[in-house]
């Protein structure tokens, strides 16, 4: 012990005489920790996004094999508002070619899942790290300030430059072209580096892991509008968001590689600007200053359901607010329906909801969309228990005479009255959307009606959720299989070719398209049936195990 | 005197791990009871099967009278407990979960809450994320206190507190004792226990090895002895109840069993006592010995 201690000194003696600041001390270990944590979550991340898109572009392939396909879609496409909003402006759909459909296809998504995977992966090494005691413990070993951010950035930086490379691989096994395929690849990358830069801002700017992905995803949202509403016209305005630029890098149709020196910087500057911030923060504090709260608990805070509400108020807030823009937008598209019909892939898609005026249909879909978006609120607010439960948060709650029956019901009814509240004002916004666009207001009341048709369903993926966690806690993450396999199935069961049996699983699929078909009883009722039963299952199993 | 808790032969496992192995527990209504035991010896998992949060596998449990598990609800209005580990909402302010548990529970009381408030020098404004770990476990002894509960179950609640506050705690505790109600205390500090408990029970690896009140725990164990003499003593290392003998440069040092004590006094004057010492065993010599690396020796003597 005492050699070790006299020859560090010695090298220490050696180098310099004076200590060093280091501030990126201790990263190869940190780096190396982190591949560690993620080696399950990262391979998912990069399985999940690689696969989709693969599966969308395998379905474009499909769709579009001849060039009268290929031209048909691209009138299509440049005549409609909704498609330029969601897919961008049309490169290269004067003279399509196959790639050049797939990329305005899903380009735009893969920015988004790429931004999304960037932002949760560095938050979950950064920001979240700080809110337990962990960071602590880190930082007090031979850890530099800065360390702990440049291992989180390298680490998501590879991570998403392995899926890029996964993304070009999978579009040259479609034969695409080699410079489109690259140009394709390199602008999800390079989105993907820029929002790395905006979430290590944000994590070092909010207070808390939670309040950084909401800040990360605002600019996201707003990146997103600002490309949508320049490519609907106001072409300037593309070039304010990240997103348009890496968008114009025109993959397959006449590649502009200059885009990616905006990108570059944006991604350095932002990345060096986090870097920078975390150097003079506090270990585990935000940019701003937490208010104080009141000195006593409002006269309402006195029963588990009131605090189950108020710990998801900002939550449905955020909620209601997203899926009603977004339907909005969907209600002044949906007169553009008839035009799309137009197209028989999109017709094919539409088959699958059911029989009715492309109004109609237009609507149902949406509706449909809504809903399968809702279940992710519906869903969480469910989970929110274990993570109480595992938060041990939970027992202290439970040594009150609160019965467990009552603590989950509070959960449940927050996640059943907010869920009914998702859907009814996206349901009014896509109404009134349509009504602005259309100047009536017809469609208001029938799809008021869908999206409550639709709650039914909703009720059935959060009573899984309770099940599980009654029955088996361990498993409660299982019931987010709900939402994926009812989004598989309610949107690519077409594409996919899926069995009945299958598409029968989701509880989407027994809902009515409505307003396309008229409401059926039957079905809702056994969904209300079926909620109601897994419900009680979960609520009997839970007065059987442990709980923490 | 009536029994507030009683466990008999509980046994608690998880998967192949026997937290508790056959536990016994008897707290009388009214006394402060200390619950000692190493980390990991099933201290915590005791306090939750009362609870009711953990099922046990087997053995007789029975709290305030009823059933833990069964009657959870009806028996969780008659105590309040204050967790091992304190985990608040982050974004709750002190005051707002002070006052949420109260109403819970049913028994707020705004004075007494206010006061207890004020002794601890909480500030019930902050949000519990910005708590230390200290203030964390103020709020949850404030909210457990401030009830009129007749029973507490406290989970080493003085752990993060500084020495100030541990007094605060103390009066507190004598002031609960004084009503005549009921106080489990687990712990690891000796000198806290030795200053509240009227009686303790030591746990290791899930099983009893000690109950009893202080003075019995004192008397079922052994009195060390300092002496030296005139004459070299002989004969002691036979005698029963003597332990330990030890000769330090013209001083003899031994262990002697209370029962043995007189005897070996007698023996000894017949040598001609020059000096004598002797020390009765603190807690902290109680628990050493209980946990200590020799245990398994003397077992096996």
């Amino acid at each position: 012990m005492t050699i070790l201690l006299n020859r560090a000194a010695l090298v220490d003696g050696i180098q310099d005489s004076t200590p060093q600041p280091r501030p990126l001390a201790g990263f190869g270990h940190l780096l190396r920790f982190m591949v560690r944590r993620d080696r399950l979550r990262a391979p998912v991340w990069i399985a999940s996004i690689v696969g989709l898109i693969a599966v969308s572009a395998a379905s474009v392939v499909g769709l579009y094999d001849t060039t009268a396909e290929l031209q048909e879609y691209a009138t299509l496409a440049q005549a409609d508002a909704a498609l330029k909003a969601f897919a961008g402006p049309g490169y290269g759909l004067d003279d399509p070619t196959l790639g050049a459909v797939v990329m305005n296809e899903t380009l735009v998504y893969t920015f988004i899942v790429v931004a999304l995977m960037c932002m949760f992966l560095l938050t979950r090494h950064t920001r979240a790290e700080e809110e337990t005691d962990r960071a602590e413990l880190v930082r007090a070993a031979v850890v530099g300030r800065q360390a702990t951010l440049v291992a989180a950035v390298v680490w998501v930086a590879i991570v998403n430059v392995i899926v890029s490379i996964g993304l070009a691989v999978s579009l040259l096994a479609f034969g695409l072209s080699l410079t489109g395929t690259l140009a394709y690849s390199v602008a999800a990358c390079g989105v993907g580096m820029v929002f790395i830069g905006v979430a290590a801002i944000s994590a070092q700017v909010a207070s808390s892991a939670r309040a950084a992905n909401a800040a990360t995803g605002v600019v996201l949202g707003v990146c997103f509008l600002l490309r949508a509403v320049g490519d609907l016209g106001t072409g300037w305005v593309t070039w304010l968001s990240p997103l348009g630029w890496a968008q114009s890098i025109r993959a397959f149709a006449d590649e502009r590689w200059w885009v990616l020196i905006p990108i570059m910087f944006a991604a350095g500057g932002l990345t060096y600007g986090g870097v920078v911030l975390s150097a003079g923060r506090d270990l585990g504090a935000g940019f701003f200053e937490q208010r104080p709260g009141p000195v006593e608990a409002s006269r309402r805070l006195s029963t588990p359901l009131a605090m189950a509400a108020r710990l998801q108020r900002t939550s449905l807030v955020a909620w209601t607010t997203g899926l009603a823009l977004l339907g909005f937008f969907f209600g002044i598209v949906a007169d553009q329906a008839e035009q799309m019909l137009e197209s028989e892939a999109i017709a094919e898609f539409f088959e699958q909801v059911g029989v009715g005026t492309p109004t109609e249909l237009f609507l149902a879909t949406t509706v449909l969309m809504l809903a399968l978006t809702a279940s992710g609120y519906t869903v969480s607010t469910v989970l929110r228990l274990r993570t109480e439960e595992l938060a041990v948060r939970a027992e202290p709650v439970l040594a009150t005479p609160v019965s467990r029956r009552t603590w989950m019901m509070s959960y449940l009814t927050v996640s059943v009255v907010g869920t009914i509240v998702v859907m009814v004002v996206s349901g009014l916004a896509v109404g009134l959307g349509s009504a602005a666009q259309l100047g009536e207001v017809d469609q208001v009341l029938p799809v008021l009606g869908a999206v409550l048709a639709m709650v039914p369903a909703l009720l059935v993926l959060a009573a899984v959720a309770v099940a599980l966690v009654g029955w088996r806690p361990k498993w409660a993450p299982f019931a987010w299989a709900g939402v994926v396999i009812s989004a598989v199935s309610g949107l690519l069961a077409e594409t996919l070719e899926l069995p009945q049996w299958l598409r029968n699983i989701s509880p989407f699929e027994h809902v009515p398209a409505m307003p396309a078909a008229s409401f059926e009883l039957l079905p809702t009722t056994i969904l209300v049936l079926v909620a109601a039963g897994l419900t009680v299952a979960g609520l009997t199993a839970v007065n059987r195990r442990d709980i923490g | 005197m009536s029994t507030a808790i009683s466990l008999r032969n509980v046994v608690k496992t998880f998967g192949p791990t026997r937290a508790l192995d056959g536990l016994d527990l008897e707290i009388a209504t009214g006394e402060v009871h200390g619950y000692l035991g190493p980390n990991g010896s099933g201290k915590s998992v005791t306090i939750r099967t009362l609870l009711g949060l953990l099922r046990h596998d087997s053995g007789e449990v029975q709290l305030l009278g009823g059933d833990p598990w069964r009657d959870a609800v009806a028996l969780h209005s008659r105590l309040a407990y204050v967790p091992g580990d304190v985990s608040l909402w982050p974004n709750l302010s002190g005051g707002e979960i002070i006052d949420y548990f109260g109403r819970l529970r049913g028994d707020l009381d705004k004075d007494k809450r206010d006061d207890l408030i004020e002794r601890f020098e909480l500030d019930p404004r902050k949000k519990a994320g910005a708590y230390s770990k200290g203030n964390r476990q103020k709020v949850a002894l404030v909210l457990a206190l401030s009830s009129h509960a007749e029973l507490l179950l406290l989970d080493e609640p003085t752990a993060g507190l500084d020495p100030l506050m541990e007094t605060v705690f103390q009066e507190c505790i004598h002031e609960v004792a004084r009503e005549g109600r009921t106080v489990m205390l687990s712990s690891h500090i000796l000198a806290e226990v030795e200053k509240l408990c009227d009686r303790v029970t030591i746990i290791r690896h899930g099983r009893t090895v000690q109950s009893g009140s202080l003075d019995d725990l004192r008397t079922t164990t052994r009195t060390a002895v300092t002496v030296s003499t005139d004459n070299p003593v002989d004969g002691l290392e036979t005698t029963k109840g003597v332990h330990s003998v030890r000769t330090e440069g013209g001083t003899l040092r031994f262990e002697v069993e209370e029962a043995a004590l007189g005897g070996v006094m007698n023996h000894l004057a017949s040598f001609g006592i020059r000096s004598l010492v002797s020390q009765p065993p603190t807690l902290e010599e109680l628990f050493l010995r209980e946990y200590g690396d020799n245990l398994t020796v003397e077992q096996v003597e």
